[in-house]
């Protein structure tokens, strides 16, 4: 009956010391589900390829770009400046050095937007601000920068002002011609009204 | 993973079957260390019989323990569990007539409970007691509300309060409950030896 108090008495001195080896700080901290349900639902994590196409051109210092596509892919076609954390090596502790520089935009890309969107919401759910996804990923980015497609005459202005800039950008990007656009010719049938003797109406 | 019923791995409709469950258990443990004995009971405060202290202390030992490495496995989420809200002078008092009650009936309520289902008398009486208590308390709320609800510090606890991690509140209360055994195996045995009769 002794040897088992002592045998119990020991064991439960070793199971409380063990919690003094508790690190508290070992756990990330993560923002509270309310929180990142609001923020997944907002649409305003997405920055269109225009934007980020004219942020790359003006070289602007607070874009950083995360690929987060495989190596081989990355290395197949990215983005200038671009850098390759591929999604299932996000959260290794180096990589998530590139998170959280103060005045910092982490763009996220990938072929599409939802392997960018899942790494948005990983970096979301560690507390990591300024952080987006490029809309419609890559394939949009061809559709849009590299291969833009001439808008119809009848649309408005700024869709010819977007075109305009998305062949400068193409240039930029391809080092391709791009084709001016020259103002439209379009002839213009002036009609002559007929010369009628009868008198038209008037009041 | 838990708690169990806020995270839903166990639906809401289920509270009180698992309560049913949890309180049988609970009963039947009491039953078997003995307290449906107010001898045994309140042997504590005589000190011939530190049963009482001995189990409610392994309890609160090995349930501490247990919860802090169950919230370190993140098995549990220890900020997602309840919290008794304090509210200080009241709980004091409260704390004095329940120990009052305690040495004088010789059970606490759960054990009175245990007590009559081996059909003991004395736990009948103790429990019309308790129920005309819990009545007159009633009647008498209005006059004492204000005192009721004063103090509320909220659901605190004494990590919030002193900024000591919880884990040396665990080992430091688990080491004076270890001493605490050993000490009343001592008086238990030097006062046993001069009693004439002692039965449960």
């Amino acid at each position: 009956m002794k040897r088992i108090y002592i045998f119990l008495t020991a064991f439960m001195f070793l199971l409380a010391f063990g919690t003094l080896f508790f690190n508290e700080t070992n756990k990330p901290e993560q923002i509270e589900p309310q929180k990142l349900l609001m923020e997944i639902v907002r649409p305003g994590r997405y920055v269109t390829t225009d934007h980020v196409a004219k942020m790359i051109i003006q070289n602007n210092p607070s874009l950083e770009i995360i690929d987060v596509r495989n190596e081989n892919e990355f290395n197949n076609y990215s983005l200038p400046k671009a850098i390759n954390i591929p999604l299932d090596s996000l959260l290794n502790k180096n990589n998530l050095l590139y998170f959280g520089i103060p005045d910092m935009k982490v763009v996220f890309i990938s072929n599409d937007a939802i392997a960018a969107d899942q790494a948005w919401v990983f970096i979301k759910r560690l507390g990591f601000k300024n952080t987006f996804v490029m809309k419609g990923g890559l394939n949009h980015w061809m559709e849009t920068i590299i291969e833009p497609q001439a808008p119809e005459q009848t649309e408005p202005a700024t869709a010819l002002d977007t075109y305009a800039f998305r062949q400068g950008a193409r240039m930029y990007f391809t080092g391709g011609k791009a084709e001016i656009s020259e103002p439209s010719k379009i002839n213009v049938q002036v009609r002559k009204r007929k010369k009628t003797n009868v008198v038209a109406g008037g009041c | 993973m838990g708690p169990l019923f806020p995270n839903g791995v166990i639906a809401g409709g289920w509270d009180y079957v698992v309560a049913v469950l949890i309180g049988v258990a609970f009963g039947f443990i009491l039953e078997a260390s003995g307290f449906s004995s107010s001898r045994n009971i309140v042997g504590v405060f005589y000190g011939y019989n530190f049963v009482v202290l001995r189990v409610f202390f392994t309890a609160v030992i090995v349930a501490m323990v247990g919860l802090l490495y169950f919230n370190y496995f993140g098995i549990l989420d220890l900020t997602k569990i309840f919290i008794l809200p304090t509210y200080l002078g009241p709980m004091i008092l409260g704390g004095v007539i329940m120990g009052v009650g305690f040495i004088m009936g010789g059970f606490c309520p759960g054990t009175s409970f245990t007590a009559i289902a081996i059909g003991k008398l004395d736990a009948v009486a103790y429990l019309a007691g308790l129920y005309l208590g819990m009545a007159g308390f009633t009647m008498a709320y209005p006059y004492i509300a204000d005192f009721f609800n004063s103090g509320y510090l909220g659901h605190i606890t004494l990590t919030q309060i002193t900024g000591i991690p919880a884990h040396w509140f665990a080992f430091t209360f688990t080491v004076i409950a270890l001493a605490v055994f050993w000490g009343v195996l001592g008086i238990e045995k030097r006062i046993r030896k001069n009693m004439t009769d002692y039965k449960f």
